[in-house]
């Protein structure tokens, strides 16, 4: 399992004169739920896009699953991927979508996916536009799925959903990561449910790779930190991620573990994975890619203005 | 089919039967006020037919709550014939702040000091775990992982992950009268008026002192008690 499953150096996409993905280096290895995040433009889709072969790199190279280059027929056989706003011919009862994608694939679980349909309830003879918005989508997991991939990428897959309907996807998907060992990447700009789902998370700002790196050693190397507007000075020569300042008291999203010292007046807590998130996505020029202990002193740190 | 209408009970039984009422009150059947009166009525319990009038009005097994909830996947015919699976059913609290693998190591060592796990108990499985919370997978291999460091379940492969040591330092009468006398302080500080922030707060500054007079005489008896622990 020491396999990455998408692996890009150097990746760039240039659509005219705008980089939608730029100097974007990572590795995801295996076994993870892992979220892509960022602001709408971030690049999110192209990354995804990118590593499924969808688009060419401008710059730079993508494989997935071990070294196979994005959009060759080694790298297509393994994985599967599910467009935004759930891509169904909405005129096809349900079962013609399944004769439909069991042809043009050259593996399909037939049996598999008929089972799932069943246990979600979702009618054969149903035309797929008449389902309901969560069946519209697990449908799509599920002829996905029925691919058995071992890399499942999808593009902001619940976003149109609503809360029990998300759940009942997010159950669904990785269900199947227990039951398959199916590694997944998924893109969101929903963050409270992240933090259960995802253990693995990529933040993605302006076009650039932010932060990437296993959710527990992130929530490890940070601390929300509370005390005295008048002291934050203090942390000038320590990374603060972000600061949110009033008159009296200030709160810092600083780098560092639960082991750190606190000052005499402050007090420190865990943040939480939402917290991390938008303390840097407000801060672009912060960032933390290696996870924790590495590299640290090159990593730009932005103080209090 | 009454015959043994009459057969005294033993505290084993008095126990699973306080088990299947928790079952109950999670799934909903019964309220707060039901489930602590039967299960000080099962706790006292002398005969079987004590035992079975407190299941009268409820249906015999914790099955029928998979119907009502077809979501993704639960309950597979792969899932094995292990008979009626755990005991005990995990539910997040998503505004508590608390990690969600705390919340789950939380809820087992609770449902432990209760009396509502006990030896020999199987866990959920990771799988049925992740299919009706939606969460990730590593998350509940990690609580697991992590209820295994404390010595507290043990994995067996294929099977699952079962209770292999108890945290209840009390018998499960004991508990009962511990809770009555407790409920009947709750009805004394409700009577002089206190709301429930206020008998929090004030249960936990006496719990505090409590504590502190505790530590305090051992630190004075500091040897013997490091002894003491030493030996244990």
């Amino acid at each position: 399992m020491n396999m990455n499953v998408v692996e890009a150096s150097g990746l760039g996409k240039r659509y005219g004169g705008t980089w939608a993905l730029r100097e974007c280096t990572l590795a995801i290895p295996a076994g993870h739920v892992a979220a892509l995040v960022g602001p709408n433009g971030a690049g999110k889709t192209t990354l995804l896009n990118l590593a499924v072969g969808l688009a060419e790199p401008s710059a730079g190279a993508v494989t997935v699953l071990g070294g196979r280059p994005a959009g060759s027929p080694a790298a297509l056989d393994g994985i599967a991927f599910v467009a935004q706003d759930t891509p169904l011919y909405k005129n096809l009862s349900v079962a013609d979508m399944l004769h439909v994608t069991r042809n043009l694939n050259r593996r399909f679980d037939q049996p598999y996916a008929q089972a799932r349909l069943a246990e979600l309830g979702i009618p054969l003879n149903r035309r797929a536009g008449k389902l309901s918005g969560g069946q519209q989508a697990q449908l799509a997991l599920t002829l996905a799925l029925a691919r058995r991939p071992r890399l499942l990428l999808l593009d902001e897959p619940v976003a149109m959903l609503d809360p029990v309907a998300r759940h009942d996807f997010m159950a669904l998907m990785l269900t199947a990561a227990v039951d398959d060992g199916v590694s997944v990447l998924l893109s969101s700009h929903v963050l409270t449910e992240l933090e259960r789902v995802a253990d693995y998370l990529i933040l993605l700002s302006r076009g650039r790779v932010q932060v990437a790196g296993e959710v527990d050693d992130l929530l490890a190397s940070h601390r929300v930190l509370t005390g005295p507007a008048a002291e934050v000075d203090r942390y000038a020569g320590r990374p603060v991620v972000h600061a949110g300042r009033a008159e009296v008291q200030a709160h810092l999203l600083v780098q560092a573990t639960a082991d750190d010292p606190v000052p005499p007046g402050w007090t420190a807590r865990t943040a939480s994975l939402e917290e991390l998130a938008l303390a840097y996505l407000r801060q672009p020029g912060a960032a933390a890619l290696h996870g924790p202990g590495r590299d640290r002193g090159t990593e730009k740190s932005e103080v209090t203005r | 089919m009454y015959s043994d209408q009459h057969l005294r009970v033993s505290d084993a039984e008095r126990k699973a039967a306080s088990g299947q009422l928790a079952e109950h009150f999670a799934a909903g059947r019964l309220d707060q006020a039901e489930f602590d009166d039967r299960v000080g009525r099962a706790i006292s319990a002398k005969t079987r037919g004590d035992l079975r009038g407190l299941f009268a009005d409820l249906s015999e097994t914790g099955a029928p709550t998979v119907p009502e909830l077809p979501r993704g996947g639960g309950g597979s015919p792969g899932d094995g014939p292990r008979g009626p699976g755990s005991p005990i059913e995990f539910r997040l609290d998503a505004a508590s702040g608390v990690p969600t693998y705390l919340q789950l190591v939380h809820q087992v060592e609770h449902a432990l000091r209760l009396g509502y796990l006990t030896l020999g108990d199987q866990l959920p499985k990771v799988r049925d775990v992740v299919a009706s919370l939606a969460i990730n997978p590593n998350t509940v291999l990690k609580a697991y992982k992590e209820l295994e460091t404390k010595g507290l379940t043990a994995g067996r492969p294929g099977q699952g992950t079962f209770i292999q040591a108890t945290l209840s330092q009390v018998a499960l009468p004991e508990l009962a009268g511990l809770r009555k006398a407790l409920l009947g302080w709750l009805t004394a500080a409700d009577g002089a008026g206190l709301d429930e922030d206020g008998m929090v707060a004030l249960f936990t500054s006496a719990l505090r002192d409590f504590h502190e007079r505790r530590s305090g005489s051992r630190t004075r008896g500091g040897a013997a008690s490091s002894e003491t622990e030493g030996v244990a």
